[in-house]
């Protein structure tokens, strides 16, 4: 018979899905990226997400214990920050620096904050800005692939005629160099372009490799984890703003399309201006927070000193994030109640 | 507008949980357990509650007056055997804790049995005039039976403005395991329809939409063919509707059948539609044609928890008690026990707690599965995903309401419309950071209710 009967509000079943599960997911969808970056990079790469995902998890512990708080790693937010952030950090970073910025991002990212949730910023790219900001060479030197690919131009921003076997530019940083050297843009052929599908040019260890992306991206929009709103919103706008570009110069700038397969575009679109807690909640927010990231974006890399501007994008409305909000509230199904 | 009688409508958004209906859906109603002392609850429905006419120790017969209120929105109550007047005491309530009721001890115990319901030969429900079947209905205490007890009467006013152009008859039963009205429409079909056309002639509706939901195939088939061999076509159709839930929320029901919705802080009469549940149908035509009160209704007892799961014809004012031991009682696993489905079904402490009027089902869960829901797990933070905005069927953004409340922010609750809720439960549902926002949005309705001090604190 009854004898310890519950009680409490409806309803009474849920779904079997906890913020683990989403968690889980999500760092399930970055196997292929890690799994390019351990291709390409060799195991340099995997020891950076190690020491990403390790130094996160402690870091979290540590930050836990001395507020006196139940301890949050089950969650597994702190190993997607890691791996996130490994993932956008250059395949020759040295160890102890990502260990820094993995601590940046859980302290000064998330923990200050209150913990998951209540972040602003997103913790992977607050611990990535430090790290540019501090070592900022460190942070630009981009490793040749170890499945080497003669293709890919050679030269690098400060040696543009030193033929150089270690390290590689981008192909976002050749780009931008061959526009300050007034070389034209369009040699870059569709050899190169097959290079930056496949992952075989240099650049973040997770970024190279558009196939892995993509795979990542689909398991984690058919396991629903991310609408396609914002990757869609990220993607669109970045092609629109690229075309532009490319349409008022095509001589200097480079085709809207390279921008998709190349830096970190595809990689954020996916995987970090999809994180939950920094992005709107409202579908029209997301459009607007979308297409922001994507202009950001595509403003610096066209018109801005750096190659690169996933990270400055995603940052930027991260802060916009609660006006975004306010400004696409949702009107009740039957509308504006009249009060 | 015509909907395709193949077309699966539905309202946009909303969750679909585990059905669990085959615990019942092929159980054919019975008579209920029987009873000697009944307790009937003096409010049983919406509105002002009923006063007792009655007084301890008189004699009662069946289907006498107990309580009544002249207040316009309000329904009597009925004793549904004969006895005698025990006592006009508090009893536990399922919503408002402990609440008046009257109760009735019989002499000895009375067996039940399934009502005699014969529609006459000549039955047409142009022989009523409105306002005589408003009064049967009045007369007869009929209150909503899908859940929220809205008196029947008021609804069907004919006086009222604007005039109704449409009835929609609600027989979704969108709720997971609840599968009464499912059964009324197989097997008390013609006094389901009699209901509706006598509805239709009170409320003046030029047309009728039946919605069910596409799990009940069988319904689908059953009320069409009644309603083709009635020649009641084109003017009453049946509506196929997706499985989906709350597709029998009333608002939800309007949105997918007429494509159109009630103004928020509305009422479904405002836009000239009249909403009634199927087992209100049923009851309608027993009022109207044979002048005999609600006392009874037909109750799922279901659940993995319970032995003899069935659909039973009950006397209301039986004890929850007598109705689970009368189905074989529960099995060690039992751990909750909740008057209506699992998803807005209200869980009792005190297994006295009467049937009333409006409870469709009682439903016993298992430990593992309310292991598995919110109030067993440890409510962790917001990661703001969304989900809750994806599957709320009013388009509301019940985070932010349920956290306006955590924070004791009532007029930034309001701002997100927390009084547009209808309290389906769907956020909860989805929910995986085990966030009660149901919960807290309906705290946060009793909260504004005392500030404006239209109730005690």
């Amino acid at each position: 018979m009854l004898r310890d009967i519950t009680i409490s509000f409806a309803p009474h079943i849920s779904k079997p899905l906890s913020t683990r599960r989403v968690m889980i997911d999500v760092a399930i969808g970055l196997v292929p990226a890690v799994a390019a970056a351990g291709l390409y990079f060799r195991i340099h790469a995997l020891l950076l997400v190690g020491v990403c995902v390790a130094w996160c998890a402690v870091t979290e512990w540590v930050c836990n214990a001395i507020r006196r708080k139940p301890n949050t790693l089950g969650n597994f937010s702190a190993v997607v920050t890691g791996i996130i952030l490994a993932l956008s950090l250059p395949p020759n970073l040295p160890l102890w620096a990502a260990a820094v910025g993995s601590s940046v991002a859980i302290v000064i990212g998330k923990m200050v904050f209150g913990g998951l949730g209540a972040n602003v910023f997103n913790p992977a790219m607050v611990g990535r800005a430090f790290l540019t900001a501090s070592f900022g060479v460190l942070m630009t030197t981009w490793t040749v692939p170890a499945t080497i690919n003669t293709d890919m131009p050679t030269i690098s921003a400060d040696s543009p005629n030193v033929i150089d076997t270690r390290t590689q530019a981008t192909p976002l940083a050749w780009s931008k160099t061959a526009i300050k050297q007034q070389a034209e843009a369009k040699t870059f052929g569709s050899r190169q372009f097959l290079s930056t599908l496949t992952g075989e040019v240099g650049g973040s260890l997770g970024e190279t490799s558009t196939i892995a992306i993509l795979l990542g991206g689909i398991y984690l929009l058919w396991r629903k984890t991310i609408g396609f709103h914002i990757p869609l919103a990220v993607v669109s706008s970045a092609l629109v703003f690229g075309g532009i570009a490319y349409l008022i110069n095509p001589d200097t700038y480079v085709q809207p399309f390279f921008h998709l397969t190349s830096g970190a575009l595809l990689f954020g679109a996916l995987f970090i201006a999809t994180d939950p807690v920094t992005a709107p909640l409202t579908r029209r927010g997301m459009w607007l927070f979308g297409i922001g990231v994507g202009a950001i974006t595509m403003v610096i890399r066209v018109l801005g000193e750096y190659p690169e501007g996933m990270m400055f994008a995603v940052l930027l409305m991260n802060a916009v994030t609660p006006l975004i909000d306010r400004l696409c509230r949702r009107i009740p199904a039957g509308g504006k109640p009249h009060a | 507008m015509a909907i395709d009688s193949q077309g699966k409508s539905s309202f946009p958004r909303g969750v679909h949980p585990p059905e669990s209906k085959h615990l019942t859906e092929d159980k054919a109603i019975v008579p209920g357990p029987a009873v000697k002392e009944l307790a009937i609850l003096l409010s049983q429905h919406i509105g002002a509650p009923s006063q007792a006419v009655v007084a301890k120790g008189d004699a009662v017969e069946a289907g006498q007056v107990l309580g009544e209120c002249q207040a316009f929105v309000c329904a009597p109550v009925h004793a549904p055997i004969a006895g005698k007047v025990k006592e006009v005491a508090l009893q536990p309530h399922p919503v408002l804790g402990r609440s008046p009721a009257v109760t009735i001890a019989a002499e000895q115990e009375i067996e039940p049995a399934l009502p005699a319901f014969t529609l006459p030969a000549d039955f047409d429900p142009a022989n009523f005039s409105p306002d005589q079947i408003c009064d049967a209905v009045r007369d007869a205490g009929l209150v909503g039976m899908g859940g929220a007890g809205f008196p029947t009467s008021v609804k069907l006013s004919p006086e009222a403005k604007p005039p109704k152009h449409t009835l929609l008859v609600n027989a979704c039963e969108c709720e997971p395991y609840i599968t009464c009205d499912n059964r009324l429409m197989l097997e008390w079909t013609d006094q389901v329809i009699a209901g509706i056309r006598l509805a239709q002639r009170a409320c003046g509706a030029a047309k009728v939409y039946i919605g069910i939901e596409d799990n009940k195939p069988q319904a689908i088939e059953t009320m069409t063919a009644a309603v083709a061999k009635l020649g009641l076509a084109p003017s009453m159709t049946v509506t196929p509707l997706e499985t989906k839930y709350p597709q029998g929320g009333e608002r939800q029901l309007i949105n997918a059948v007429l494509k159109t919705n009630v103004p928020t802080g509305g009422i479904p009469p405002q836009i000239g539609v009249v909403v009634i549940n199927v087992a209100t149908a049923a009851a309608l035509a027993d009022a109207v044609i044979h002048n005999r009160p609600l006392t009874h209704r037909v109750v799922t007892v279901t659940g993995e928890a319970i032995a003899k799961p069935g659909n039973y014809y009950v006397a209301i004012g039986t004890p929850v008690q007598t109705l689970i031991d009368f189905c074989g009682g529960v099995t060690t696993k039992g751990a909750k026990v909740v008057m209506g489905g699992p998803m807005m079904g209200l869980a009792i402490a005190d297994l006295s707690t009467p049937i009333t009027k409006t409870s469709g089902a009682i439903t016993v869960l298992t430990k593992t599965q309310i292991g598995r829901a919110k109030f067993e797990r440890r409510e962790t933070a917001c990661i703001r995903c969304g989900r809750c905005l994806e599957v709320c069927p009013e388009n509301l953004n019940p985070t932010k309401i349920a956290h306006a409340v955590k924070s004791n922010l009532l007029d930034l609750a309001e701002k997100y419309y927390i009084g547009a809720c209808i309290e389906c439960g769907c956020c909860s549902y989805v929910c995986p950071a085990n966030i009660e926002l149901t919960g807290y949005i309906k705290t946060g309705k009793v909260f504004l209710a005392r500030q404006r001090k239209k109730m005690p604190v």
